[in-house]
């Protein structure tokens, strides 16, 4: 589904990823774990499309097709979704109707017409009680005096209500209490199926307590240093990063 | 650069043609003063960002081809639309003329609404632009609110330039008794293809204990002047809440003065402007601090687009004495054009001691991490610059103090924004 073959980005004139390579089939889910400046929130946005980050060499492909001639809006309609490590309060945006609006450009990009108003606030509603989220979140402004915790349920929201193929959650676990990682968990794991792939970026083994990965790669100076199963996260948990990092520089 | 000069000996003329309905002698204190000051140039302080050739320009050949007024009886339906949209206690002042039919038929015994010509005293603020206004004045209108309202009161104020070139003034002064409360809505619209100039002048006089909720809406036609004057003054322990939507007009210039010099009072108010191509929009505010303890604060929020330029002057006098002062002061620009251009002063004067004073001013572009966040949500770029421009204008539109007015100040900042941004209406925005 997805293939990165040796990416290098920049943001200005530092290069960030070094050649970068992944790939990811319908219903798998990866790991993607690492030291801070590792490269993993490069490697999200990139995938997302961010301007920021220039890609200098490299191809990414999602379902044969190239990523990376596609505008963020298109690579979202086209399936991919980013929850973001920081989601963006945008006071004065009401909260359902920028859910509704993303549901209604995927909607309109699949050549099917605008959701009916009160079916979409029932699921919203029913999503939104699996994830323990008060109701009353949909008519306040995007992420607006929002929780951490708040905000990574509302971007899981927007996850379960957007459907993706490819879903990367950028350090989605970082700052939640036991109650909420659950909450995020369980959403993510209703998301699972065989046609669609998640991609967890995450500092610590916790989150794959709850989320079963198949894969898991360590990203070290921009690249994959060592790929492996379950197992590869809690060795990383016990021995620590300087353990990859020593055996990536021999 | 020589100014302008507005052509006084026809001015003089045509104040004399008007009718003797007992204002002679406000328009002679009124000519008075402006023969002894003109009109402001750039080289005033004041109005050194706005020229006022243009309303120059149109008020000399108003002067020039006799003072002509607009047919009456064309704009019934212009002004039905607004009344009728609004539960209001509305007065209407049409082309300059006071409309009989609405001023006559109050039906709140709460208010008393008389004219100038009634009880002829001299009412004249001997301020720029407010001496044009007393001069021209055909007549005024007198508001006195005693009680509770039934309903608000609406002040619209239509001007129809369909025929030629036209200058009309409008004076209200409104004085609300102590304890009372009221909300007033104050409208400025106008049409036609002529070029107009109308001068407002607006006195507000709240006593003690009293609340007042006042909102502004002008919605000019984008060829038409406007010049107003607001000038409040506060009794002890009154509160006003008040909001301003500029959204139309070629040149607009508003003074707002607030005079505290009761101790307790409590101000806050808010200003919308919405420019492009070719619009001026220049607010000036000024508040008087002269006893403390008092609060006032102001949020001004602008959005511009194309070739335009907007002001904001922000003024703030703490005299001597008034210590307990919390004066707070914001105003924060959005700029989606490399040809527009806004001009932001804050001016703090504070000759007290224990006061609390704050200013901010912010100018920028759309927040491009906002932008990436609803593109990554598969909103396209132009939707997503609808929604952020729309949400920066939300918070002063949601709190217009007078509620049953939101919805109308809604729907015309959305059709505004609309215009402004070339993007599709979207009726859910906003709300």
């Amino acid at each position: 589904m997805l293939e990165i073959n040796n990416l290098k980005s920049r943001i200005g004139d530092a290069e960030i990823l070094h050649g970068l390579s992944l790939s990811v089939k319908a219903g798998e889910v990866h790991a993607i774990m690492g030291p801070n400046g590792s490269g993993k929130s490069t490697l999200a946005q990139v995938i997302a499309g961010h301007d920021d980050y220039e890609v200098t060499s490299g191809t990414v492909t999602f379902n044969g097709k190239d990523l990376l001639a596609l505008a963020p809006e298109e690579r979202a309609r086209a399936g991919i979704f980013l929850g973001f490590q920081y989601p963006v309060e945008i006071p004065g945006v009401n909260n359902a109707y920028l859910l509704k609006a993303a549901v209604n450009a995927k909607r309109k990009h699949q050549g099917l017409g605008e959701v009916d108003a009160f079916e979409f606030l029932k699921l919203a509603r029913e999503k939104m009680a699996t994830l323990g989220m008060d109701p009353k979140f949909l008519n306040r402004g995007v992420n607006e005096g929002f929780s951490g915790g708040e905000k990574k349920r509302n971007e899981i929201l927007q996850m379960a209500m957007l459907e993706p193929t490819l879903a990367i959650l950028d350090e989605t676990d970082s700052g939640l209490d036991i109650d909420a990682l659950k909450a995020v968990a369980q959403g993510v794991n209703a998301l699972r199926s065989p046609e669609r792939a998640i991609i967890l970026v995450t500092h610590y083994q916790r989150l794959l307590d709850y989320i079963q990965p198949d894969q898991v790669h360590v990203l070290s100076q921009g690249r994959i240093v060592r790929s492996g199963d379950k197992s590869l996260a809690l060795e990383l948990e016990e021995r620590g990063y300087d353990w990859v990092r020593e055996a990536a520089n021999q | 650069m020589k100014p302008a000069a507005l052509s006084i000996d026809d001015l003089r003329e045509v104040v004399r043609q008007l009718p003797d309905n007992g204002l002679a002698s406000s328009r002679e204190i009124a000519l008075a003063h402006l023969d002894e000051h003109g009109l402001p140039t750039l080289r005033d302080e004041d109005w050194k960002y706005t020229d006022l050739s243009a309303l120059v320009d149109i008020s000399n050949r108003w002067l020039a081809s006799g003072a002509q007024r607009e047919p009456s009886g064309t704009t019934g339906n212009a002004i039905r639309r607004i009344t009728d949209s609004i539960d209001a206690t509305w007065l209407v002042i049409v082309n300059g003329a006071i409309d009989e039919q609405t001023d006559g038929t109050l039906q709140d015994g709460s208010i008393e609404v008389s004219r100038f010509s009634d009880a002829p005293a001299p009412f004249v603020l001997e301020r720029p632009l407010a001496d044009l206004n007393a001069a021209l004045l055909q007549d005024g209108l007198r508001l006195r609110v005693a009680g509770p309202l039934q309903k608000p009161i609406g002040i619209l104020v239509f001007d129809r330039a369909g025929t030629a070139t036209g200058v009309t003034q409008s004076c209200v002064d409104i004085d609300i008794a102590p304890g009372a409360s009221a909300e007033i809505i104050e409208y400025h619209v106008s049409d036609g293809d002529e070029d107009h100039y109308a001068n407002s002048v607006i006195a507000l006089n709240i006593g003690g204990d009293a609340t007042v909720k006042h909102v502004r809406i002008q919605n000019r036609s984008i060829r038409h002047v406007q010049t107003g004057r607001t000038s409040i003054a506060l009794g002890k322990n009154a509160n006003l809440s008040m909001a301003s939507y500029d959204l139309g007009g070629r040149l607009i210039r508003n003074d707002i003065d607030i005079d505290l010099s009761q101790p307790g009072a409590d101000v806050a108010f808010d200003g919308l402007y919405l420019a492009g191509d070719g619009q001026h929009i220049d607010n000036h505010t000024r508040v008087d601090h002269r006893v403390g303890p008092a609060t006032s604060s102001q949020e001004y929020r602008g959005i511009l687009n194309g070739a335009c330029r907007c002001v904001w002057n922000g003024k703030a006098i703490v005299h001597k004495g008034a210590d307990g002062t919390d004066a707070s002061q914001a105003n924060h620009n959005l700029l989606l054009s490399e040809k527009a251009e806004i001009d932001a002063k804050p001016e703090l004067e504070i000759y007290a001691e224990d006061v609390k004073c704050s200013h901010g001013t912010t100018v920028g572009q759309l927040d491009e991490t906002a932008l990436f966040y609803l593109r990554s949500r598969g909103l396209d770029k132009r939707h997503a610059t609808q929604v952020l421009t729309h949400a920066f204008a939300a918070g002063l539109v949601q709190r217009a103090p007078v509620a049953i007015v939101r919805k109308t100040i809604t729907g015309i900042v959305q059709e505004r924004l609309a215009q402004l941004i070339k993007a599709d209406f979207d009726a859910e925005l906003l709300s």
